[in-house]
């Protein structure tokens, strides 16, 4: 035990006194709040606001009804924009083709057929042009509307069906794109504060030449690992409680009231959140330790660490697009946390018995990676390798 | 005492020790020497428990250290090769480190670690971070790691490599300290002039066996040669290999 709690002290010491890595791994998890904050602020006003949207009308003398209309919703013609509301729209190009029969078939009550043109795959123009087709249909169902009147028809016949919709989400659901960034920080920080650590005290130990005496020491190879992942884990389990510390205080910044949206995050919440991702730092930690080993170099050993990194920001995107998700995926490390993660940060109950199972199953993989490892310290493969 | 008998690894198709057997005793400096590639690196990595050999023993104070690794190490000092530092760690931190690793804790560990510094003369140096360090000072540290927890035994494998004069002076007056303390010293190198300058007696390895055994004066006299460096080429048989 005196053996262990030294070498324990010894890796503490030298993770947080290596303070570049340290505060590299730190600000990683403190920037996570930061840029939910600006991306959530970005959003509730795409969402809520209305800003100014330039397109070119073409034809636009003809309907100066549906023009005004448009402007009510702060779509502008560009041929009255300034210099500088032009440029920031020049390659954001919007047109909307009125044709020239427009004014003589809107007297005749016929149909106008007109023309939105513009880049539909470029994502930038995608809430503008939400908000031009939205704009013409309610222009279009107002004109319908009183086209019916006047003929003495009852309006209700234009909809033989009315779907009235009643959201079931839970207050904190709602804030969805919070939840979901959180969540990917939260895997994403379990596998990233504790990497460089891990490299550090693996195969930077071994560059500096103190690795091989440390395995001539009267101390089991398993004390020497252990040693290793509890650190590096540590780190890790900081970096996540450090992001989830501020993204609450972060998000109390941020007005969700705009957008009918509430964030909390309760104190049991908490709790769970981090019994779900203590597990997964371990874990983390010990495929970083088990790769930096088999490096031949420092360098090599943090380009193949940090590749692996893409695997937990792979995971959420690969459970995001299924659609049925088998249930074994809620058992296993990175997608079962993810899977029980999402359902506490919308406010869903989760069941005991998943978090037990994953946490299992976590535990057990990381206890293989560990005996992996002292085992691997001890052949003579690796010993070899030291010189 | 430590005692090899009859050791044999193979790497592959690479012979690397074949039948080696050697004692080094108590109260004496015993001299490893043998050209780069000559089995030595591998003979002490079989007494240190991290090589297991294909055949035959490695024994320190008669306990097998590929039987029971963790008792032969604490019987040991290991001075390596390549020695590097913590440098984010005080010296006496790091010391304090081995000092625990060895088994020591409470005043007893203050007082190895502090007796230890004062012997190498490290006081001066005891509460800084080793980063920037000499090589003479890295020697010290290693050495003090080595000794804190008065091993019995004390492994040196190319200590002197890359030490100035006056660290290498430091370094043999202390070897001969210990020696007459009765500690049994193993003392692994190629450089021949400081082998024939501090040794008791030279266990000459050349391809993995033993070629030759005895004093200087003995191994001089068994070549027919008056200089230690032409005893031993004549000796291993070939001059391939040896550095200066």
């Amino acid at each position: 035990m005196n053996q262990f709690r030294a070498l324990l002290i010894k890796e503490l010491k030298e993770a947080i006194r290596d303070r570049r890595a340290f505060m590299a791994a730190m600000i990683m998890a403190m920037l996570a709040p930061v840029l939910i904050y600006v991306s959530s602020v970005f959003a509730i006003e795409e969402a809520v606001e209305k800003p100014d949207v330039y397109i070119h009308i073409r034809g636009a003398e003809s309907a100066p009804d549906l023009v005004e209309q448009l402007a009510q919703e702060n779509i502008f013609s560009a041929t009255g924009a300034s210099d500088d509301d032009l440029r920031k729209w020049s390659d954001r190009r919007i047109e909307l083709l009125i044709p020239v029969n427009y004014a003589a078939d809107m007297r005749g009550g016929s149909s106008v057929d007109l023309v939105l043109r513009a880049d539909m795959s470029d994502t930038s123009l995608s809430s503008p042009l939400r908000r031009i087709r939205n704009a013409i249909n309610d222009y279009s169902r107002g004109l319908g509307v009183k086209r019916v009147l006047l003929r003495g028809i009852d309006i209700n016949l234009l909809r033989p069906i009315a779907v009235e919709e009643q959201d079931l989400s839970s207050p904190n659901s709602s804030a969805a794109f919070i939840n979901t960034m959180l969540l990917f920080y939260l895997l994403f920080g379990a596998f990233i504060t504790g990497l460089s650590v891990a490299v550090d005290t693996s195969a930077g130990e071994r560059e500096r030449n103190v690795l091989e005496f440390l395995l001539c020491q009267p101390v089991p190879t398993y004390q020497v690992v252990a040693a290793k992942l509890l650190t590096a884990s540590c780190v890790a389990v900081i970096g996540v409680v450090l992001t989830l510390a501020l993204t609450s205080i972060a998000v109390g910044f941020i007005d969700l009231g705009k957008v009918g949206a509430t964030f909390s995050l309760s104190a049991v919440t908490v709790v769970l959140l981090l019994l779900l991702l203590i597990p997964l730092c371990l874990f983390a930690s010990s495929v970083h330790l088990l790769l930096a080993f088999q490096a031949k170099t420092f360098k090599e050993a943090q380009s193949i660490v940090s590749m692996v990194i893409v695997v937990p920001a792979f995971i959420p995107f690969a459970l995001m697009l299924m659609e049925n998700k088998p249930t074994y995926l809620q058992w296993l490390p990175i997608s079962g946390q993810y899977l029980l993660m999402e359902d506490l940060l919308k406010g869903l109950s989760i069941e005991p018995l998943s978090v037990i199972a994953v946490t299992l199953t976590t535990v057990a993989a990381t206890f293989g990676l560990f005996a992996i490892l002292a085992r691997r310290l001890q052949s003579e493969k690796t010993v070899l390798a030291l010189s | 005492m430590i005692e090899v008998r009859s050791l044999r690894k193979q790497f592959g198709d690479v012979v690397a020790l074949q039948d080696l057997s050697f004692t080094a005793e108590d109260g004496q400096i015993t001299g490893l020497l043998g050209p780069n590639g000559a089995g030595k690196t591998t003979c002490l990595r079989m007494l240190f428990g991290l090589l297991k050999p294909d055949n035959g023993t490695a024994l320190v104070d008669g306990i097998d250290a590929s039987a029971d690794a963790l008792t032969t190490r604490a019987r040991i000092g290991i001075f390596p090769d390549k020695f590097g530092s913590y440098e984010r760690l005080t010296v006496t931190e790091q010391v304090e480190f081995f000092a625990s690793l060895q088994g020591l804790a409470g005043s007893e560990k203050k007082q190895a670690v502090t007796q230890v510094i004062g012997d190498l003369q490290m006081n001066d140096i005891a509460d800084r971070k080793s980063s920037g360090f000499s090589q003479g000072q890295r020697m010290k540290i290693a050495l003090a790691q080595a000794l804190v927890h008065r091993p019995p035994n004390l492994i040196m494998d190319e200590p002197t490599r890359g030490l100035d004069v006056m660290s290498t002076r430091m370094l043999r007056r202390h070897l001969a300290e210990l020696r007459e303390a009765g500690h049994c010293i193993l003392f692994s190198s190629h450089v021949m002039q400081e082998v024939a300058a501090l040794c008791d007696r030279i266990v000459i390895v050349a391809e993995g066996r033993l070629a030759a055994a005895g004093t200087t004066e003995e191994l001089c006299a068994l070549a027919g040669e008056t200089q230690l460096e032409d005893a031993f080429v004549k000796l291993i048989g070939t001059d391939e290999g040896v550095a200066a």
